[in-house]
């Protein structure tokens, strides 16, 4: 059977990114859009445990633990910014909020 | 006293006034009687000073005696630095004696003149601003520093010519004064820029030794040119033809301001200032000198026949005095003109001051139809006023024949040293003004000060003025007497001034300098006596004129003046200058700046706004993609990031 290799990891992680710019691009729910920007993270840091295990050290996992760190405070200053735009314009729909235009 | 305690006093003289400036300006209307007793005070303590220094310098009595002192004040790298200093010989020594004290009376004639003035202690401030102008002139050894106080003079008579600004006409004879004498100026900054560019130094000392070793690597007609314009500047500040026009609408400051400015001090700058630069003039530039002088000379006198107000007449026998100067200059009688320049301080700034006397005591009017028989009613200015007068129309005993014979003496040996031919139009000139300056000073003595009252009104209030008014005439009316320059009441140049500042070797190359001015000593000897007769005759023959028709009334002025009508029209408005220079130079300079206007508005401000419009342009282009959405921008930036890796790929 052949074994897991580089390359699995790596497509998977670019799958994800993949998705997740998609969500950020296409969804028009905020909180939505914070999940995608999640998923590309999220796939960033598979590649950097990837890359670590096939270095064989542990740059890379000190790195991802650094990303989980920074995208827990990411999500909480996101989520009060959606609270706020919520407060603001009765809506979390993106398309609605465009006043950075004037 | 040693040299530094020289110096030191100096320094002490030329910044007294600045203090006095300063103090008046920020304190002056809090000060008791509004501090007049300290800038006049000041302006003492400087007479004193200077007057110790002058005298010093008289009892050494060494034509050679120089004490300097200078300091580096801009380096431009390599040996382009300026050096700034001050130059104390026999000239500067008693030109600074000079100067505080006619500045010192005039303080003092003030304080009765502006009592009731509403901005007195400015107008002691500004004086000291003056003052403190004019002595740094007199002090610089160098171009640079003397330009700076040059500008300094240029804006402080500003100041005190439109001090009623109020008045109209006194805004504009401001205005008119300084525009003109920029005009000068600018030649004088080109003339010092010509100097600089051979010996990267304003130092005049140095620059005449560099003229003399033969650095001036440019030919002989740069010399020329740079000499005619610095003497441009003197053209400006002296009122000399064409710049004359300004001095005589300048009678619109207070009379003790003309005083000071048309007397001792701005006026004398330019002849100071040639004087200074005398050395490096070349023949040429001194003969531009010399007819210039020669002509204003005997243009402003005709000029003066006319005029009814009194400070006219002397604003023109101003320029006329200052152009005898020039010409003393242009024609080597060096020693002659600044000696006039002496003579003609004192005795015209008693001139200004009995006429600013005449002014109060009569209530501010001018005109000198309305006064008359004032003798009885001003004993002391009349008697002050009748020696100055002498003195101006050049009487013998007086001090003003003493220079002025010198220096027409000076020309009759110049035009015989150039050998004759045109040459001698320059001393005619000269004795012409002479018989036309006589007579309209007896014109003016005689209708102000004799005859009957022709405004008896006026003349039942007039009173003689207040001693602080009549001190400063009887001093300077003293210093018009002929012992105070020469025990010969006929000849200058066995007085003490003459010899000791002599007339100075000229160091331009090509010239024999001590030829020359032994030639022209040589011949203006010969010429002196002929001098001394022809020009008592035409002071005589002027006055006696002016007798005939003013006092015996055996010539009925009104009708000589409708026979003579043309003649006495082009007098009467003074050769017509202010209109010619209305529809050539304000007319011209009004169509200029209506085509700069034009030029501006349609051409300058129509690239600018095509600029505009372009920028907008594509500022609305580029703005659709300013959506405002979020996400949009994520894709801009996707698709760029996509763009990128897909050219490098390719690439």
């Amino acid at each position: 059977m052949e074994s897991l290799t580089l390359n699995h990891f790596l497509t998977l992680s670019a799958v994800l990114f993949s998705l997740g710019v998609f969500g950020v691009m296409t969804r028009r729910n905020a909180v939505v859009v914070l999940m995608g920007i999640e998923l590309m993270l999220n796939s960033a840091n598979i590649n950097l445990i990837a890359f670590s295990r096939y270095n064989g050290n542990m740059d890379g996992q000190m790195l991802a633990i650094f990303v989980i760190v920074l995208a827990a405070a990411e999500a909480a200053v996101a989520l009060a910014i959606i609270l706020n735009l919520y407060s603001n314009y009765n809506t979390v729909n993106l398309d609605e909020v465009d006043q950075l235009k004037e | 006293m040693t040299q530094e305690t020289l110096i030191q006093a100096a320094i002490a003289v030329l910044l007294l006034p600045l203090v006095s400036y300063l103090v008046q300006l920020a304190a002056g209307r809090r000060l008791p009687r509004q501090g007049d007793w300290l800038a006049t005070g000041f302006l003492g303590l400087a007479f004193v000073l200077a007057l110790t220094i002058a005298l010093y310098f008289l009892s050494a009595f060494d034509q050679t005696l120089v004490y300097s002192a200078n300091f580096q004040w801009l380096n431009l790298g390599k040996d382009w630095s300026i050096q700034i200093g001050l130059k104390l010989d026999n000239l500067s020594a008693v030109t600074l004696a000079m100067v505080t004290l006619i500045s010192f009376l005039v303080h003092l004639f003030s304080i009765a003149y502006l009592h009731d003035d509403d901005r007195y202690a400015t107008y002691f401030g500004y004086l000291g601003l003056f003052t403190f102008s004019m002595l740094g002139i007199v002090l610089s050894d160098n171009l640079f520093s003397m330009y700076m106080f040059w500008e300094l003079v240029g804006l402080s008579s500003y100041l005190l010519i439109g001090f009623w600004f109020h008045k109209k006409e006194a805004a504009a004879a401001s205005t008119k004064a300084f525009v003109t004498n920029r005009i000068g100026d600018i030649g004088m900054w080109l003339g010092i820029l010509i100097l600089w560019s051979q010996f990267y130094t304003v130092n005049l000392d140095e620059i005449a030794s560099g003229i003399q070793n033969g650095q001036f690597t440019l030919s002989t007609g740069w010399l020329t040119l740079g000499g005619i314009l610095l003497f441009m500047g003197a053209v400006g500040k002296s009122a000399q033809f064409p710049l004359h026009v300004w001095l005589p609408d300048a009678m619109e400051g207070p009379t003790p301001v003309s005083a000071l400015i048309h007397a001792a001090t701005m006026v004398a700058a330019g002849v100071y200032f040639i004087a200074r630069v005398f050395i490096i003039l070349t023949p040429d530039a001194l003969t531009v000198i010399a007819v210039v002088g020669a002509f204003t000379a005997f243009m402003a006198a005709t000029m003066a026949l006319t005029q009814n107000d009194i400070k006219r007449i002397l604003a023109y026998s101003t320029v006329s005095q200052l152009g005898y100067m020039i010409m003393g200059l242009g024609v080597g009688a060096y020693s002659a003109a600044v000696f006039h320049l002496f003579t003609h301080a004192f005795f015209k700034a008693a001139l200004f001051l009995g006429s600013g006397a005449v002014i109060y005591a009569m209530h501010h009017e001018q005109d000198i139809r309305e006064m008359g028989g004032l003798r009885k009613k001003l004993p002391v200015t009349f008697v002050t006023y009748l020696i100055a007068t002498s003195a101006l129309a050049g009487l013998p005993l007086f001090s003003g024949f003493l220079s002025k014979d010198a220096i027409i003496a000076g020309g009759w040996g110049w035009a015989s040293f150039q050998g004759g031919g045109w040459y001698t139009l320059i001393p005619s000139l000269g004795l012409a003004a002479a018989l036309l300056t006589a007579f309209y000073m007896g014109r003016q003595v005689f209708l102000v000060f004799f005859g009957e009252p022709r405004n008896q009104d006026k003349f039942d209030h007039a009173h003689e003025v207040p001693a602080v008014m009549w001190i400063p005439l009887v001093v300077l009316s003293v210093l018009s007497l002929f012992p105070v320059f020469s025990l010969n009441p006929l000849a200058g140049d066995s007085g003490w001034f003459m010899n000791l500042i002599p007339s100075l070797q000229s160091v331009v190359p090509g010239v024999d300098g001590a030829a020359r001015l032994a030639g022209l000593a040589e011949l203006t000897h010969h010429a002196h006596w002929t001098t001394v007769v022809s020009s008592i005759l035409m002071t005589l023959t002027g006055l006696a004129i002016a007798f005939v028709i003013y006092m015996k009334k055996a010539v009925d002025a009104d009708k000589l003046a409708a026979s003579l009508r043309p003649l006495y029209l082009m007098s009467f408005n003074k050769w017509y200058f202010d209109e010619l220079y209305e529809v050539t130079v304000v007319r011209g300079n009004i169509v200029l700046a209506k085509v700069s206007a034009f030029f501006d508005t349609f051409v300058i401000d129509f690239l600018v706004n095509v600029t505009g419009f372009i920028v907008g342009f594509f500022g609305l282009l580029v703005r659709k993609f300013q959506t405002g959405k979020v996400q949009s921008y994520i894709a801009f930036a996707v698709i760029g990031i996509l763009v990128f890796f897909v050219l490098k790929g390719i690439l």
